[in-house]
């Protein structure tokens, strides 16, 4: 349980050329397996730059990145490529389900990449996540055709498709009411419980962030607090987190 | 890597039929291309077999004799058409003693498909106080049939060519007005006339042939000529008539101290201007198939720019670069291919209708080459995909961030 699942070393991030704008100024973190952890942080103060990083869709200008002990500055695009799709998911503030596919089939893509057909299991897997997910009746469905929640619901179920040991989200709920919030929010509680799936998201949602395990705050590309929150009285959570917005 | 070609290619049809509107117009511009490069092909195919069949199909395609070919003289009057048949540009060979091991040599050449040993002398045919110099032509009906179709070509008489007979051309009969039965007075140069029975009038469909010619049994022809069993030129088909001169070559080659001249060499004009026929029925077709890599190109650098968003989140999800050029280049060859069987089929039709509608007045039919035809598809198959490199490479490249920082 207590198994590292990824470590970043001194991450730095710059963007632009000829003059390089420094945006993630040496970020250290570890989480552990099934760890649920919010990211916390004012606008820009580099927690999408941090998550795409981490989520292997882009490249420290410094530092190194280890998920289960690999280093990702070791592996091609390529390689990179079927890591992203073996080892995490991914959920956005926009879903971007794939409008030319049914829901069921946008579920099984990152395991028709590699496979090209979805055999059963493949298929049972996907009938059970949709169920979980609340969208089994929509699976026939083409993908632009259901409302916003549940896209972003149909977007969690294909995130987590290929078994992946990280999700990574970045605002899963910005776009959606109070309601479908709340309602995304507990469906990854459950699965972080059910399956010991770590979960790493950015959130600027308070109830969300102190219902986290863990709350890591970002600000001006550091790392200015990151405490543990289990077991600790909400209340007293949102003290702790008040002061930052 | 198989199996993902499977995904790639269901993405690719979903991007295709996503795009209704889109691809249709895209195909039928594919289409109509390839409709106009197989009719032309064909048009200009079936001119080109029919002015080659017209020009050496009723001639030998190669000559075989034993002297260096004298300058081209034509003879006199006759029309300038630009095309010469063979037959009209040999005078006064040599004989030639060996010619039946030749011949037999030569019906052994699978590729031949007509060898006639001829015996050629000048003459003068005289009737009254008209006189005309005349080819003298020895052959056997038989062995010149295949070549000269003279049985099929006699208007007037019989093609039977007994003793103290001849066969004369259509317009030398009406030059001495003669018909089947009449006699006229054959003079063989330092020999005294004899008088010969016109058994037959022939139309070969080539003025000078008709006026110049007069036809006789060779053996017969050898004995008035005083040159027992010798032929002075052999004439033969092939069967490929592109291969004519090649096979002259090779049979130079056999056959050391002889001339052996194939048609192309004495048709050189003709051939360079069905050449530069071909080349401007090239040219408008090179342009055609620009137009529709233009046309593939550009639908498919707008569809990669409205799927740009699905292209970063399927590469977030971990597809690979090389996957989503393939997508690209997958719709390429999807359009390329139903474009071309559907320009096929089209080009075919209009084909068939111009057929229908010149009917009564043609000149010439078209010709379909199979050849043709999949080298058209093929070349476009391969423009469309290649069409589709360009926007394949640059939505391959789609940074997964961008997108998701953009949504
Ligand atoms: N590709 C880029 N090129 C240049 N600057 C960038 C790029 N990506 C991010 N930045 C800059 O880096 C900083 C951090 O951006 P980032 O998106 O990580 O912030 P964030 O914490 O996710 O903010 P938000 O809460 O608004 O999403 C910003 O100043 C942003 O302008
Ligand atoms: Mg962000």
């Amino acid at each position: 349980m207590a198994d590292t699942l990824l470590k970043a070393k001194a991450i730095i991030k710059e963007f632009g050329a000829p003059v390089p704008t420094r945006v993630l100024h040496g970020i250290d973190l570890s989480i552990e397996c099934g760890e649920f952890c919010a990211l916390i942080g004012n606008s820009g103060s580099g927690k999408s730059t941090l998550l795409n990083i981490i989520g292997a869709l882009d490249r420290p200008s410094g530092g190194q990145v280890f998920i289960e002990g690999i280093d990702l500055a070791g592996l091609t695009d390529d390689e990179l490529a079927f890591f992203r799709n073996q080892t995490m998911g991914f959920i956005f503030q926009f879903h971007f389900l794939l409008p030319q596919f049914t829901v069921l089939e946008n579920v099984l893509i990152p395991h028709l990449i590699y496979r090209g057909k979805a055999d059963k299991s493949a298929r049972d897997r996907a009938m059970y996540l949709l169920e979980q997910v609340g969208l089994l009746h929509r699976r026939d469905y083409k993908a632009n055709s259901i409302s916003g929640g549940e896209q972003q619901r149909a977007a969690i179920a294909r995130a987590l498709m290929n078994q992946p040991r990280l999700i990574l989200a970045d605002e899963p709920t910005g776009n959606l009411d109070s309601k479908n919030s709340a309602h995304i929010f507990n469906l990854m509680r459950k699965i972080n419980q059910e399956n010991q799936t770590t979960f790493l998201i950015v959130t600027h949602d308070r109830n969300m962030a102190f219902s986290a395990d863990r709350i890591i705050e970002l600000k001006d590309g550091l790392i200015v607090r990151d405490e543990c929150v289990c077991g600790q009285d909400p209340n007293q959570m949102l003290a702790v987190i008040e002061p930052l917005y | 890597m198989i199996s993902s070609i499977r995904f790639e290619l269901e993405l690719a049809l979903r991007f295709l039929t996503e795009n209704r509107g889109q691809t249709t117009l895209i195909l039928l511009g594919i289409t109509i291309g390839v409709a106009v490069m197989v009719f032309l092909s064909a048009l200009i195919d079936g001119l080109q077999a029919d002015l080659i069949d017209k020009t050496v199909g009723s001639s030998p395609h190669i000559i075989v004799t034993r002297q260096a070919q004298e300058p081209l003289q034509l003879p006199e009057g006759s029309s300038h058409t630009g095309l010469f048949p063979l037959q009209l540009q040999r005078s006064g060979n040599r004989p030639i003693v060996e010619w039946q091991a030749l011949t037999t040599a030569m019906r052994h050449d699978s590729q031949l498909s007509a060898v006639l040993p001829v015996l050629d002398g000048a003459a003068i045919i005289r009737r009254g106080s008209v006189s005309k110099s005349v080819a003298l032509r020895g052959m056997a009906l038989a062995e010149a049939d295949p070549i000269y179709h003279i049985s099929d070509s006699i208007i007037a008489g019989s093609p039977k060519m007994e003793p103290g007979s001849l066969l004369i051309g259509s317009e030398l009969a009406s030059e001495l007005d003669l018909r089947p039965g009449d006699t006229v007075m054959l003079e063989i140069i330092g020999q005294d006339p004899i008088s010969q029975l016109v058994g037959g009038i022939f139309d070969l469909g080539v003025q000078n042939l008709n006026k110049r010619w007069v036809i006789i049994d060779r053996t017969r022809a050898a004995s008035l000529l005083g040159m027992q069993d010798r032929v002075t030129e052999i004439e033969m088909q092939v069967n490929d008539i592109f291969s004519a001169s090649d096979l002259a070559q090779r049979w130079a080659e056999r056959l050391p101290g002889y001339e052996v001249v194939s048609w192309q060499e004495s048709n050189a004009s003709l051939l360079s201007a069905l050449k530069s026929q071909s080349n401007s029925s090239y040219t408008i077709q090179f342009f055609v198939l620009l137009a529709v890599t233009l046309g593939v190109s550009s639908v498919l650098a707008i569809s990669a720019v409205q799927k740009s968003k699905q292209i970063g989140i399927l590469k977030a999800i971990g597809i690979r670069t090389a996957s989503v050029e393939r997508v690209f280049m997958l719709q390429g060859g999807i359009l390329g291919t139903v474009g071309s069987i559907g320009g096929t089929i089209l080009g075919t039709a209009m084909a068939q209708i111009f057929i229908f509608m010149a009917s009564s007045d043609q000149q010439f039919a078209l010709l379909l080459k199979p050849a043709t035809v999949a080298i058209i598809v093929a070349l476009t198959l391969l423009s469309a995909i290649l069409a589709a490199y360009l926007p394949a490479r640059q939505v391959a490249r789609t940074n997964p961030v961008e997108v998701i920082r953009n949504g």
